[in-house]
């Protein structure tokens, strides 16, 4: 028996699935000041009928991390930064940032010294400001961490007890700035959440639960619970990666679709395209943060069942704003000028970006979708005469009836759904390429398909699929298919190997340091092919999975990317750079494979 | 040592690139009488003040488009009138971001050695994605497209046809810049940088082959797509790669409305060895055509220099709508291929004091030691970013100083130069009334790296009231083979007559088997013709 519990903004949703069939499902309301409780209450609603020794696999997402990040509740971390020739570092913009000499270059080599006397100074300053955590990044420290690493031990020896985070543990993908943020958040987060997998731990053992418990990244893969404390970062926006994976155990194999988790405050899209989760090209951003975490090209906006409905004035013409990032909150304008009331020109409605509440229908303070459907009849929940009058309120304010102002909510809130989607594919589209044939490849025609997960899909879904000309699908289970997607999804891998025959040295850029290259390795290193450094990759793969305890799915990986460059100087090659990119892309596990489950 | 009017007659006679086989001893004849000339013209032109009919049909024919503000550093700000409003357009346009595409072509090289080769871009590639250049707020990354061949066709007579020529890497090239300017002209960004290869700035008007490493030119491909697609007329292309833009020089020599600018090494010492002070441009576009050969070792100051005392004016006074960089990085002091000691700051801010519109990558191979600083700084600069960080690990500022007698030599291009723009439309006038109703020439060209030896005979129709048709007779002679071909080009704003007349000349030429392929390039119609003789298929585009 599997157990899949996804702790999201409004609810915790929890699923246990048994033999290919969701046995049982429970949602209970999120209390984000106390997470822990949220979680254990949606387990105890599917676990209390079943004997803990049943239970094979807990899988959970959270949004512990997410919050702290948001709420600023992360702890105070002093920033090192060693950032040589470029940008003015004047520009890396954190609180506690100290900027060091010393550079490293693109080829690893040392161009500037440390400044060990700076080090030291700066290491005094960061006692005067009683920090205990410090943050080390230097520029293309994934080609050689020789600085970070000779820092850390100077700030060891000179803060004892202080723990030191560095970035080339952290990331080894380029791009400077995103791993500061990256590396700073890592160390700004591990206690606070080592202290809830300690609880998470300890509730399980009171319950007497041994089954393996994983957590769920934002890239749609599970990590062991103990190996996740590493690198906590990598558990923000699990909740999208959920509903996604959710998606891709309720449809069939390699199909493509859109997926909308429609919830109560928000609404989060994401593209399965062949039956692939589209994953964001760079890493998550968390605003004001820009990381390296890598995650679903998930689009997030305020719009949801619960959104509050309101009149507004409006000055003169009025559109559907399209192409706003869920990051910022979205102004929701529709045009009400031409069919639908061009008398009334002045006056709109606007669907978020708040949720007041819950419904009125359900006794919550303000109008809102959830009210609309309920007019229509597309659902039963909540009050009827309660709902009538939410909308009829609304209505007044239009000089409409309240089936029409009904219909308006809706169209409002699909539309905005329906263009938040063509955005998203269309920045898809517009992604950079750097060589020849991904210019020359097309790239894949829109979905057809728009499914619907998450508690406010039902009736709204409809209508975003009909304004993208696309089939709408509710799968059974829609509504904890994010649950569902936690319960099923598999581990994934990434693993980025850069070789430099020149150097005779490779680095895999998830791991960090600088490895010999030997003959063990490659007979003839001076000569090394494509060939021998995608042998070596995969070997680095398989090593890597067992460390996570997942090398049964090791057979799963496949190349994503080779690249070789020859190094001429002077007319003569003296060495070649390998660049091999290899993954465990997002799944479902075999278990689900074997249920049958189309 | 003074290169004035004296000069030009040379350069009629010899044209672009006639500079191939110029003598020592031709030079310096030729200098002496520059000086003689350029007195006697000064004194002449005080007493006459001649305006050329040229000057007058530019603003009579005012394109459709407002012209763009002049966006020289120092005009910055200042609007009154008319230029006030039209600051106001730029203001819009330029609280954007400036514009991206980098397109690497990691799966392409000239040969595996070659330094045009797959690793040209690589250190720049880790440079700017290791400084997260791309999430900037102040920059938008663009995916590069491919050009249409008929874009291509605009420019160029392509031996046998344009996919002969122009193969996919060389089309998402061109096509880069041709995002770019589709994003620029949308009010999308207020300016943008092509970071792409292959280069182009060597390919010239007839293309049998690849040319310094050039097959198409990216640039001549651009400002014909900004002219036909956006009515964009006045445009001013200033080449900052250490060779001579011999290509982008050759294709606007004729051109009035093109401004091209070239400083770079010296071409008695470098490749392609041209781009003189003689070479000023055909009779109808005298001093539209600039070159500045520097000495060797000319460092950040002597290049400073030259563009604040040269360049920028003459840009100023051109009052183009739209500026080009044909940003080459090779006057860099650690290039294999040059000697100059121009530095990554120099060249940020060069970009930050020519604010061109619209920069497009060409050439620069020291691709570890130079690149990457080179095109951080390039991009910092036109972002408004501050570039003062970006410095080569084994600069210093300071390190290399300008000789004094450089110096001079530098002065004295300046002044020559100044001089001939100041005296443009006289220099115009008088080389009209020297020639009848065609102007033509006879050139070699030399094609380095696909060992092509190409004769040309070009005509210009003297006509009077527009540039004039073209056209160009050429053989290329590779190995034992040789192809010959007629082309006929009718500039976009040519005149009715003159399309005429290039029509029948294109027809006329039909069945003259002396020729392989004839070919119709008539921009005004936006239709490209050409002519297979041996089958006697016609293919249009």
């Amino acid at each position: 028996m599997l157990i899949g519990i996804d702790v999201g903004g409004t609810t915790t949703d929890a699923v246990l699935i048994h033999d290919g069939k969701v046995k049982s499902s429970a949602k209970v309301p999120t209390e984000p000041q106390n997470l822990l409780k949220s979680l254990l209450s949606a387990l105890d609603a599917v676990s209390r009928d079943v004997s803990p020794e049943k239970l094979k696999r807990v899988v959970f997402s959270t949004t512990v991390i997410t919050n702290l990040i948001a709420e600023g509740k992360t702890d105070p971390v002093a920033l090192l930064l060693i950032p040589g020739p470029g940008m003015n570092p004047a520009g890396y913009d954190f609180p506690n940032r100290f900027v060091l000499k010393g550079a490293v270059d693109y080829r690893g080599r040392e161009i500037r010294d440390l400044d060990e006397k700076e080090i030291l100074e700066t290491a005094a300053r960061i006692r005067e400001e009683g920090i205990s955590r410090v943050a080390v990044v230097s520029k293309f420290c994934q080609r050689n961490p020789v600085q970070e690493l000779r820092v850390r031990e100077l700030v060891e020896e000179a803060l004892p007890g202080s723990k030191v985070e560095l970035g080339h543990r952290v990331s080894g993908k380029l791009n400077f700035p995103r791993r500061i943020a990256t590396t700073m958040l890592s160390a700004a987060t591990k206690e606070q959440y080592l202290a809830f997998l300690n609880e998470i731990l300890k509730a399980l053992s009171e319950r007497n639960i041994k089954a393996p418990v994983y957590i769920l990244k934002a890239d749609g893969g599970t990590l062991p619970l103990e190996k996740s404390s590493s690198l906590p970062v990598e558990t923000i926006f699990s909740g999208p990666a959920a509903s996604t994976m959710g998606a891709l155990a309720l449809t069939s194999e390699g199909e493509s679709s859109i997926v909308a988790d429609i919830g109560g405050t928000t609404t989060d899209l994401a593209l399965i395209l062949s039956g692939k989760p589209l994953i964001a090209s760079k890493g998550a951003k968390l605003p004001p943060y820009l990381t390296h975490v890598r995650a679903f090209a998930v689009r997030s906006l305020p719009v949801g069942g619960d959104s509050a409905v309101r009149v507004v004035e409006n000055e003169s013409r009025l559109r559907i704003d399209a192409g706003v990032g869920g990051e910022t909150g979205i102004e929701a304008e529709i045009e009400t000028g031409t069919e639908t009331g061009a008398e009334e020109g002045q006056k709109k409605i606007s669907v978020g970006p708040d949720r007041a509440g819950p419904a009125y229908c359900l006794g919550g303070p303000e109008t809102t979708p959830t009210d609309a459907l309920r007019v229509l009849g597309l659902s039963e929940i909540g009050d009827l005469a309660l709902a009538e009058e939410a909308v009829a309120r609304v209505g007044s304010g239009l000089g409409k009836t309240g089936k029409e102002t009904a219909e308006l909510i809706l169209d409002m809130a699909s539309g905005l759904v329906a263009s938040a989607v063509r955005d998203m594919f269309l920045e898809w589209e517009q992604e950079p390429a750097y060589r020849i044939w991904e210019v020359l490849q097309e790239k894949k025609a829109m979905p057809k398909k728009v499914i619907g997960v998450g508690g406010g899909a039902r009736g709204l879904i409809e209508r975003v699929a009909e304004k993208l000309g696309a089939e709408a699908l509710i799968p059974e289970h829609a509504e904890v298919g994010n649950a569902m997607g936690a319960a099923l999804a598999r581990p994934t891998l990434t693993l980025n190997l850069h070789v430099d025959t020149e150097r005779k040295e490779y680095s895999v850029a998830e791991e960090g340091g600088i490895v010999r290259l030997h003959t063990t390795d490659i007979k003839n290193i001076n000569n090394m092919r494509s060939g021998e450094a995608e042998a070596l990759a995969a070997k680095l793969l398989r090593a890597r999975a067992e460390s996570f305890g997942i090398s049964e799915y090791a057979g799963e990986a496949e190349l994503t990317g080779s690249e070789v460059f020859n190094m001429v100087r002077n007319w003569s090659t003296v060495g070649r750079l390998f660049d091999v990119s290899m993954q465990i892309p997002a799944g479902l596990i075999p278990e689900w494979k074997r249920g049958g489950k189309a | 040592m003074k290169f004035g009017l004296g000069k030009i007659k040379g350069a009629l006679k010899g044209g672009p690139g006639g500079a191939e086989d110029r003598t020592a001893l031709e030079q310096e004849a030729a200098e002496q009488a520059g000086a003689e000339v350029k007195k006697g013209m000064k004194a002449e032109e005080s007493r006459t003040g001649i305006k050329s009919g040229m000057e007058n049909e530019t603003s009579r024919d005012k394109p459709k488009r407002q012209a763009r503000r002049f966006r020289l550093q120092e005009e910055r700000g200042d609007g009154e009138g008319k230029e006030g409003d039209e600051g106001k357009e730029g203001e819009e346009r330029n609280g954007g971001k400036t514009g991206l595409v980098f397109f690497p072509a990691f799966d392409w090289a000239i040969s595996p050695t070659h330094p045009e080769r797959e690793e040209r871009l690589l250190y720049t590639r880790d440079q700017i994605f290791e400084e997260g250049l791309m999430d900037l707020p102040e920059i938008a990354e663009y995916k590069p497209r491919l050009a249409e061949y008929k874009d291509v066709a605009r420019v160029h007579f392509c031996v046998p046809d344009v996919p002969a020529q122009a193969t996919t890497p060389h089309l998402i090239s061109a096509g880069s810049g041709l995002v770019l300017a589709d994003a620029l002209m949308a009010g999308e960004i207020k300016n943008a940088f092509s970071l792409a290869r292959p280069p182009g700035h060597h390919s010239m008007r007839v293309a049998h082959g690849n040319r310094g490493f050039c097959n198409i030119n990216n640039e001549a491909i651009l400002v014909e797509y900004l002219r036909k697609k956006y009515g964009i007329r006045k445009i001013a292309i200033v080449d900052t790669d250490v060779h001579h833009g011999d290509g982008t020089q050759e294709i606007f020599y004729h051109d009035p409305d093109v401004l091209f600018i070239s400083f770079h090494q010296d071409g008695r010492t470098l490749y392609p060895g041209s781009g003189f002070m003689d070479e000023l441009g055909g009779p109808k576009a005298l001093a539209r055509t600039i070159n500045i050969p520097l000495p060797p070792a000319t460092p950040d100051e002597g290049i400073h220099h030259v563009l604040d005392e040269l360049v920028l004016p003459i840009l100023k006074d051109f009052r183009p709508e739209l500026i080009m960089n044909s940003a080459g990085q090779d006057n860099h002091y650690t290039d294999p291929l040059a000697n100059m000691r121009f530095s990554a700051r120099g060249y940020a801010k060069l970009n930050e004091k020519l604010a061109p519109d619209i920069a497009v990558l060409e050439g620069g191979y020291a691709i570890e030691s130079a690149l990457p600083y080179v095109n951080t700084g390039i991009i910092l600069a036109m972002a408004g970013l501050d570039y003062s960080h970006v410095l080569e690990p084994d600069f210093t500022p300071g390190m290399f100083v300008q000789a004094s007698r450089d110096r001079q030599v530098l002065d004295e291009i300046i002044s020559t130069q100044l001089e001939n723009w100041a005296n443009r439309d006289f220099l115009t006038e008088e080389a009209l009334a020297r020639y009848g109703d065609f102007y033509r020439h006879k050139k070699s060209i030399f094609y380095d790296t696909d060992m092509i030896q190409e004769a040309q005979e070009e005509s210009v129709r003297m006509c009077p009231k527009c540039p004039g048709y073209m056209t160009i007779d050429s053989t290329g002679q590779h190995r034992h083979r040789s192809t010959k071909i007629f082309g006929v080009s009718v500039p976009i704003y040519a005149c009715k007559e003159c399309q005429q007349e290039a029509r029948e000349e294109y027809r006329s030429k039909l069945h003259d088997i002396r020729y392989d392929y004839i070919y119709l390039q008539d921009k005004k119609a936006d239709r490209y013709s050409s002519y297979n003789v041996k089958t006697g298929q016609e293919t249009l585009l």
